[in-house]
């Protein structure tokens, strides 16, 4: 079913402007044909009439000395001075034909019943004119006339033809007028959407658009200017928050740390030693949320610095897959490149953090006993380290968003603990990197990929930024 | 089946137009009434007799009665329409229009000597028109028709209109 709102702005503005000028030249168009074959039907009853009285007067003397020979031959003449007359006719003051001509080919002559009218229309075909005879004020016969209005059809297809092809040409020209006027809303009006498009997706608040007139598009920029600002500041606060509150828990957590780090070497004895090891687990898993919610603050506020040294990427990946193994014990991290004492740039501690990331992801998400393995291809330019696991897989419309910020999984996130930072932080570390991170599906599970630039192109990359 | 009515109207009317010689009457009636519709196309000119319009008629004759009729109902130029037997030559100096009818006690040559500028001459008679009468009823085809002489008339001093004129048979 066709919808009305389902057409673009641009295009109901075109719509309603063609409609309008094809409504108001319809009309205009169809005044000026009725005006039109109003006034000729007018101009020729009127000037039938003036003929119809220019027989009656030449007739008088005929009528008067009963000489229908002469009437009748001065009846004939009308078939060259008025060819459209078909039949024309005199009768005397008794209602008598008197004489009467008759158009060769023509039909069979009526006299109409004109009830006293001058002049009367048969149809669109056909007009008949009867007028007194008068001579000394008396009424000494009538005169009638039948006309036949072949030029009022010929005059009325022309018309209408003629109307046609202007409503045609005044469609287009409105059409065109149309296109170029709706541009001058329309265009406003998408820029916004356009605006408003791009600060969904990116997320950035700190773009206002120009704000341009007086209109009702203008108050929409400024009010979408104003919901920036807000945003803009909501934002801010929020990350100051978050700032402030990583910063605080930090504190008191690594006393705590500490003090508990000293009671599991401390305490030995059963049960104790394991409730302190729980809380030791518990306690490291805390301050790995704190410090990222701290690492995201110092991303928002452009506190992260790197601390970029030559380092042996081979050497970080086996230590790596070691620690993710100590954490699960059920799943398998198999390393399936071979370890060449390839030498990158970079923060060696900020590369670990996204490989134990990506790898306690893995293994988060890929409940039960799960392999997951790790390959590295070299090209001339890059490095790139490749983490497969065997779970749940990410959807292909997710996989652009899961390296947002807060973002979880729709669904399967619910029993799977975490703020949603942990990509966002490694996509901004690996960003600070020149390098690129990106998931892809396989047919089972996912694969996570990231890229880092080798010695010689880092640095050329560093200068050229 | 008004076409078909019309036919009958035309029939009847050409019917009614038409004179039979047996029909005295109506002959009688209709040059009367020819005679009357001759002073409505006729310029008198200058020639004016008198309060009354005189036609005069030598001697007896049908249309006398005719006249008579439509002089009582009608006027010529808002003027009484007086019609005069006339016995006496002497009496046609006083009238508009003299009408000679068949059989006249006078000769026509004698009448149109009496017959000064001024008066219309109409006459009934084959040929007359040709010897000097302005106007001379004739029956063709059963239909009654005149015969006019531009020369008479216009030599009497008189204007004759084109509307009557087309209808004329014009001899001289």
């Amino acid at each position: 079913m066709f919808k009305l709102r389902d057409i673009s702005i641009r295009n109901k503005l075109i719509l309603m402007q063609v409609f309008t000028s094809v409504v108001v030249f319809g009309i205009v168009f169809g005044v000026f044909i009725i005006t039109d074959v109003n006034s000729y039907k007018q101009r020729k009853v009127d000037s039938m009439i003036s003929l119809a009285q220019v027989i009656g007067t030449n007739s008088i003397s005929s009528i008067q000395f009963q000489d229908p020979e002469a009437a009748k031959k001065m009846l004939a003449d009308l078939h060259n001075v008025a060819p459209e007359i078909i039949h024309a006719g005199i009768t005397n003051k008794n209602g008598q034909a008197f004489a009467s001509y008759s158009k060769i080919k023509a039909d069979s002559f009526k006299i109409p019943v004109l009830k006293g009218k001058a002049f009367s229309f048969a149809g669109e075909q056909q007009l008949f004119v009867s007028n007194p005879i008068v001579s000394n004020n008396e009424i000494i016969g009538d005169v009638f006339l039948q006309v036949q209005l072949t030029e009022l059809q010929k005059i009325k297809h022309d018309k209408y033809g003629l109307a046609f092809v202007l409503l045609l040409v005044a469609l287009v020209f409105s059409f065109l007028i149309a296109l170029m006027v709706q541009s001058y809303i329309s265009k406003r009006l998408l820029k916004l959407v356009h605006a408003i498009k791009k600060v969904g997706k990116t997320g950035e608040y700190n773009k206002t658009l120009e704000e341009d007139g007086k209109d009702e598009i203008a108050t929409l920029i400024q009010a979408f200017n104003k919901l920036m600002e807000e945003i803009k500041e909501s934002q801010k606060k929020k990350d100051e928050f978050i700032g402030i509150a990583s910063h605080e828990l930090k504190t008191p957590l690594t006393s705590i740390k500490g003090y508990v780090e000293m009671l599991n070497v401390l305490e030995q004895e059963q049960p104790k030693k394991k409730f302190v090891e729980k809380t030791l687990n518990n306690v490291n898993k805390l301050e790995r949320l704190v410090k990222d919610l701290l690492d995201v603050s110092k991303i928002q506020s452009g506190q992260l610095k790197l601390d970029i040294k030559e380092f042996n990427i081979d050497e970080l990946l086996d230590e790596t897959i070691i620690a993710a193994q100590m954490v699960s014990g059920t799943h398998h991290i198999e390393r399936k490149d071979h370890p060449d004492n390839k030498m990158i740039f970079g923060d060696k501690q900020r590369i670990e953090q996204v490989l134990l990331n990506l790898l306690s992801n893995a293994i988060k998400y890929s409940p039960g006993e799960n392999k997951v393995v790790v390959d590295s291809e070299k090209t001339e330019k890059e490095l790139i380290i490749k983490i497969r696991d065997y779970g749940i897989g990410v959807p292909k419309e997710e996989q652009i968003n899961i390296f947002e910020r807060f973002y979880r999984t729709k669904g399967v996130s619910v029993h799977i603990s975490g703020f949603g930072l942990g990509l966002y932080i490694c996509r901004d570390i690996i960003n600070r990197h020149y390098g690129k991170i990106w998931v892809e599906s396989a047919d089972k599970g996912s694969i996570f990929y990231f890229s880092l630039p080798l010695k010689h192109s880092f640095t050329t990359q560093q200068t050229q930024a | 089946m008004l076409f078909k009515r019309f036919l009958l109207v035309v029939l009847a009317s050409f019917l009614a137009g038409a004179i039979t010689a047996q029909n005295a009457e109506q002959e009688a009636n209709l040059k009367a009434a020819f005679i009357y519709n001759f002073t409505k196309y006729i310029d008198w000119g200058n020639y004016d007799h008198g309060s009354d319009f005189v036609i005069g008629i030598i001697g007896d004759s049908p249309v006398t009665e005719s006249l008579n009729e439509i002089a009582s109902q009608n006027t010529v130029d808002n003027k009484r329409i007086a019609i005069k037997t006339i016995d006496n030559a002497s009496e046609i100096k006083d009238c508009d229009i003299l009408f000679i009818p068949k059989k006249s006690r006078f000769s026509l040559n004698y009448l149109l000597r009496k017959a000064r500028p001024g008066v219309l001459t109409i006459s009934e008679e084959a040929g007359f028109a040709k010897k000097g009468t302005a106007f001379n009823f004739v029956i063709i085809n059963n239909r009654l028709k005149f015969e006019a002489n531009l020369k008479a008339i216009s030599s009497a001093g008189l204007k004759a209109g084109s509307q009557l004129l087309k209808l004329a048979i014009i001899v001289d």
